[in-house]
């Protein structure tokens, strides 16, 4: 594991390890692991400056 | 007359010349669903009593000759993941909300009863859509889904019960939901057609939500034909789903013979395991008979990661209350009771990046599909996973589905069909991946592929 996911491993520990048994977490931190390799891959991605987030946020009016 | 594996359209004109009565047909499917339907690990809920009545207010108003069109009259079932008022309870697949019933019906529900189509049951699904990440079919509190083509191999989900349902000649249509892989994968491996609208064609008013900006509901039936034909009487704007497009929607069944022009993206078919592989190899040989197939290249960017960050911060958030309150506690697959919490792991500004790219590979996928109709390729990259078995999930990250990664991130419409078969005798489906609002067209393809062929005319063991 990378340090990034031994850390957010350990938040999630410290959040939620009193629910979990031994089995449980390793399964979590394996998928911890898989997130921070995903997340790489996304940080590695090439994007423009000026893309924006394609989501929709529309100013409200209830007369419009 | 058996109705069984009869198309919306032959039911029709047999209600329409007196042959068959919507009442018959209704209590002929609710049988199904009482009996075949429960060993597959289908149903949910029957809906008889509801069914009846509006299987004989359709007789009576087609006697009068008041035509509602072409659903009028014709059974369907829908996920539970659509809100149904009267008493009829929405349970999401999930043990912790089995008892759970809402005041009214999702619209989808609504526009069907609108167009005289019969509600005859609510279909068995992956608990909550699959987004708390199962790795095993035993996923829901109705069972594992089983496949119509074997009761060793799953139906698919998160869609499970409307894919078995239609598979198994039980329905003649359903509704499911999609927000990665939920309907062309158990159309795939329940052996039938399955159509994933453009995001905003359908309002999600009433269905549950799994992540925002991906969930999509569409129609599994028997033909593309038919997907068709319950598109035109779902879609549309709804005011109360902001996400809804206001573009009009009308089904084009008549449209004759053309030359397509088909894009295979260079990688997706050799990433599928050899026995679909082979068969999506034959169909891209017999699709050169309707028109071109040309290779072509995507630029190289993490379209999987960054779907699976969009859906897995969505999802999330949808089920916060119920994942910090421990709630997960009470679902069926022992890894959907764990792995929710593995997702405060991803930071809000990769969520954020992930957006952005999305507009980026919206952009450049629009681009490529300018050039043809359709792009094609396996609807799932693996055969009906064994019920006993850990399956290779694309969502986990366990075998490539770029083409469902793409188009699903990016909203964009596709239809999948059967195309062939394994050794083992289970479904392989092929997909016909659109441009936005491109319903018609690849309706079109795939009507043209399903006039050429006959594999969706075949039939899972009695």
């Amino acid at each position: 594991m990378t340090d990034e996911a031994e850390i957010l491993f350990a938040l999630i520990r410290a959040r939620y390890g009193a629910r979990l048994d031994p089995a449980q977490l390793e399964d979590v931190r394996a998928t911890v692991a898989g997130i921070v390799r995903d997340v790489a891959a996304l940080r590695a991605a090439s994007i423009p400056d000026g893309a924006e987030p394609a989501q929709p946020f529309v100013p409200y009016r209830s007369d419009a | 007359m058996s109705v069984a594996f009869r198309t919306i359209r032959e039911l029709g004109a047999d209600i329409r010349a007196g042959r068959l009565s919507p009442v018959a047909l209704a209590e002929a499917c609710l049988r199904g669903l009482e009996t075949a339907g429960r060993r597959l690990n289908a149903v949910v809920t029957t809906t008889r009593g509801r069914a009846l009545e509006q299987a004989a207010r359709a007789e009576g108003e087609l006697a009068a000759g008041h035509d509602r069109g072409p659903l009028h009259g014709i059974p369907y079932g829908v996920k539970d993941l659509l809100a149904t008022g009267g008493g009829i309870p929405t349970t999401w697949g999930a043990a912790p909300f089995r008892e759970r019933c809402f005041d009214e019906d999702a619209t989808v529900i609504r526009r069907l009863d609108e167009a005289g189509a019969v509600l005859v049951g609510k279909l068995a699904m992956v608990e909550l859509a699959g987004g708390m990440g199962y790795r095993q079919p035993n996923a829901s509190f109705t069972g594992p889904g089983v496949s119509p083509w074997s009761a060793a191999a799953w139906s698919g989900g998160s869609s499970s019960g409307s894919g078995s349902a239609v598979g198994a000649g039980l329905l003649p249509f359903a509704i499911g939901s999609e927000t990665w892989g939920s309907i062309l994968g158990p159309a795939t491996y329940c052996g039938v057609s399955g159509l994933r609208p453009t995001y905003g064609r359908v309002s999600r008013h009433g269905a549950m939500p799994l992540a925002w900006t991906l969930d999509k509901l569409g129609p599994l039936a028997l033909t593309a034909d038919d997907c068709g034909l319950v598109l035109e009487a779902i879609a549309g704007h709804d005011p109360r789903d902001p996400t809804t497009s206001d573009r009009p929607y009308r089904y084009d069944g008549t449209a004759g013979e053309r030359r397509f022009r088909f894009a295979v993206v260079r990688g997706t078919v050799e990433a599928a395991e050899p026995a679909v592989r082979a068969s999506v190899t034959r169909a891209l040989d017999t699709l050169r008979a309707l028109g071109s197939v040309e290779e072509t290249v995507l630029p190289d960017r993490p379209y999987e990661p960054m779907a699976r960050v969009i859906l897995w911060v969505e999802g999330a958030a949808a089920f916060q209350d119920l994942v910090e309150g421990g709630g997960i506690a009470g679902l069926t697959a022992p890894e959907d009771r764990i792995t929710p919490y593995a997702r405060d792991a991803i930071l809000a500004k990769d969520y954020v990046r992930a957006l952005r790219l999305r507009g980026v590979v919206a952009r450049e996928i629009d681009a490529v599909l300018g050039r043809f109709d359709a792009i094609v390729g396996p609807s799932r990259g693996v055969a009906g996973p064994r019920l006993d078995a850990e399956f290779r999930s694309a969502i986990r990250g366990g075998v490539p589905d770029v083409l469902g990664a793409i188009g699903n991130a990016a909203g964009l419409p596709a239809v999948g069909v059967p195309c062939g078969f394994t050794d083992d005798g289970l479904p392989v489906g092929l997909q016909f991946l659109g441009r936005a609002w491109e319903e018609n067209t690849i309706l079109a393809a795939a009507r043209a592929w399903q006039a050429h062929t006959d594999w969706h005319r075949r039939r899972p063991p009695p």
